[in-house]
């Protein structure tokens, strides 16, 4: 029973050592996950497919439009062709008929072009004009009549109209005459339209060319932007987690794609870069903790001595005391208690876990619980300290606790840069719009110009082995710059030191 | 009893003084109580002690201070360290300075009285 108890009791802080420092990181973590699957997916080589099928749609369709326009071309020069031929057969004929010297050859290659025609006049009228498919049953009539009375013509193997009987050759003038008619208008519409056909083909090739230039201009702009936008923005993400902001990413357009999934990678690392710093901070924090462990032991010993001596004392004295004795001593007794609760209260204040998320900090209140918990350090090296804080101080962007932290790793370095004692000036105020800083002036030893650079470095100490982990500074920048703020250091060597911390302002509620 | 000796108890926590002081005269000694080092250093100027108690850990001159002081202004008086915040260091080097007795905070009232009842004894030897 006991031991299981005490198994019990002893997991927690054994998890809490390995867990990130934020329970919500994994959440929050989660959540960013979520916001950017949640949207449909239109990834890069789906677009890239579909624009490429897209183009060859558009040149299968203007090909088959070229191929097409070419046969209507060629459909209607064959009958261009047929036709002025026979026009031209049927003008010599009536011409020789007229002088008396028509031969059986030419009535045969009459018969013979209006044998050509008729077929083409009759099909479908593929190659016809509109308003000449009209006027085809007519020409045909005609010109049926002209090569039957031709046929009937060259039975008679005569020389000439003449060969007819009146009747015939009169009807014969007549059909040839309005069948010439009828066939020279068909061939001057068809003439205006192979001539329509033929410029259709010539622009349409030029025309398809431009068209699939402003497509692919479209295609190679619309692929550019889908390229270049996400890298710029990638490249402004990095920046921002160079500088310590480790917020994830978070969706940018309505779609995503394979940048989303870049993305994701990114915010996994992200978490594991928060969770990294989360432990880091943690570890700087007990190192902090540790630098104090003197003064706090000695603050604690202090009000135990005097609890103690004074028990003893009423212990001794019980029975010789006045009442308003024995009431001053356990007075003593009751506020020494109060006074090492006080400093276990602080001490547990500062090293408790807390959601790393930012919110609104009373500076003051951060300053003034640091100062306390510093306090006892200040006393064992002789170290002094003034704090001038304006009344209205407006809250920063931040958690109380990490504020301390770094609050804390500034006063004490400042303590240490004062072996000998001396005093820690500590202000606050808006010296710009929007951001309150806290100023920690010391009058040590001052920094060496050449170790200045190096002092934000990770593990970077100039303080004997055992003395500094070298992670103060850098965490507090760490620290101060995941609150969008920023810490400067600006030292005189033998004059002393001074560090800002500036924050930005939390937004008004 | 044996005869009082003029003991000086210097400590920043007052309490150890409003505690140590009855408890020691009680005893016979006449007891001063000072909780600050400079007034005690001035103190010492003027008269000689028996037994100093002092603090080690002090705001101006430490304990280790007055020590040396009255290692060299007044070798004959016995000197009882307490602190809060013991060290080997502290303590080899409150030896090497010649203090009687090097004491932990928190400390038994009693104990204390015999510490300085014994110093008091070389003292006067």
């Amino acid at each position: 029973m006991g031991s299981a108890t005490s198994r019990r009791a002893d997991k927690n802080p054994t998890r809490g050592a390995h867990e990130p420092g934020d329970p919500n990181l994994a959440e929050r973590l989660r959540k960013a996950e979520a916001a950017l699957v949640g949207r449909p997916r239109l990834s890069m080589r789906l677009r890239l497919v579909v624009s490429l099928a897209l183009c060859f749609i558009l040149s299968c369709a203007f090909s088959l439009g070229a191929f097409s326009l070419l046969r209507t071309a060629k459909a209607k020069l064959l009958l261009l062709q047929t036709l002025e031929r026979l026009d031209d057969r049927m003008l010599r004929v009536r011409a020789l008929a007229d002088e008396g010297t028509l031969a059986a050859a030419d009535v045969d290659k009459v018969v013979e072009s209006l044998g050509q025609a008729e077929p083409l006049l009759r099909s479908d009228g593929d190659a016809l004009e509109a308003n000449d498919r009209d006027a085809a049953p007519a020409l045909l009539v005609q010109l049926g009549t002209c090569r039957r009375l031709l046929s009937a013509l060259r039975r008679g193997a005569g020389g000439g109209v003449a060969g007819l009987p009146t009747e015939q050759a009169a009807e014969l003038r007549r059909a040839e005459a309005e069948g010439g008619r009828l066939l020279e208008a068909v061939i001057r519409h068809e003439r205006v339209s192979l001539d329509t056909t033929v410029r259709l083909a010539e622009a349409g090739p030029l025309v398809l060319l431009g068209l699939q230039l402003l497509l692919f201009a479209g295609i190679v702009v619309a692929f550019a932007k889908a390229l270049v936008e996400p890298i710029r923005r990638f490249g402004e993400y990095t920046a921002r987690i160079a500088a310590g902001d480790y917020s994830f990413i978070a969706p940018a357009r309505g779609y995503r794609d394979e940048f989303s999934d870049l993305a994701l990678a990114v915010n996994t690392m992200l978490g594991e870069l928060q969770a990294q710093q989360d432990r880091l901070v943690k570890g700087a924090k007990l190192a902090a903790v540790g630098t104090l462990t003197s003064g706090i032991a000695h603050e604690l010993n202090n009000p135990l001595n005097n609890v103690a001596i004074t028990a003893e004392t009423l212990m001794e004295e019980l029975r010789t005391l006045s009442d308003d004795e024995k009431w001053r001593l356990l007075q003593d007794i009751y506020f020494e208690n109060e006074r090492a609760s006080e400093i276990v209260r602080s001490l547990l204040d500062f090293t408790r876990q807390e959601k790393s998320e930012a919110g609104a900090v009373d500076l003051a209140e951060v300053i003034g619980s640091t100062l306390r918990l510093a306090q006892n350090e200040m006393n064992l090296n002789n170290v002094s300290f003034s704090c001038e804080l304006p009344p209205d101080l407006p809250r920063v962007r931040g958690t109380a606790n990490q504020l301390r932290q770094v609050l804390l790793n500034v006063l004490l370095n400042a303590i240490q840069a004062m072996p000998r004692g001396g005093r820690v000036w500590v202000s606050a105020g808006t010296p710009e719009a929007g951001r309150v800083c806290v100023e920690v002036r010391d009058e040590g030893e001052g920094i060496p110009p050449e170790v200045l650079p190096r002092i934000f470095d990770p593990f970077f100490t100039t303080k004997e082995p055992g003395r500094g982990t070298g992670l103060g500074l850098s965490v507090s920048l760490a620290i101060v710059r995941t609150f969008g703020g920023d810490l400067q250091v600006t030292s005189e060597a033998g004059k002393g030191t001074t560090v800002h911390a500036c924050l930005p302002r939390a937004e008004e509620r | 009893m044996a005869q009082g000796t003029d003991v000086m108890v210097l400590d920043d926590e007052p309490i150890v003084g409003e505690r140590l002081r009855p408890a020691l005269e009680k005893e016979g000694h006449t007891v001063e109580v000072f909780t600050d080092s400079e007034q005690a250093i001035d103190r010492l100027k003027q008269k000689r002690f028996g037994v100093l108690v002092t603090d080690m850990k002090m705001r101006g001159p430490s304990g280790m201070d007055v020590l040396r002081f009255v290692r060299e202004q007044a070798p004959g008086t016995q000197v009882i360290v307490i602190t809060g915040y013991a060290t080997i260091e502290t303590s080899h080097e409150a030896n090497a300075w010649g203090a009687y007795r090097f004491v932990a905070k928190p400390f038994k009232l009693k104990e204390l009285v015999k510490l300085v009842e014994q110093a008091a004894k070389l003292a006067s030897a």
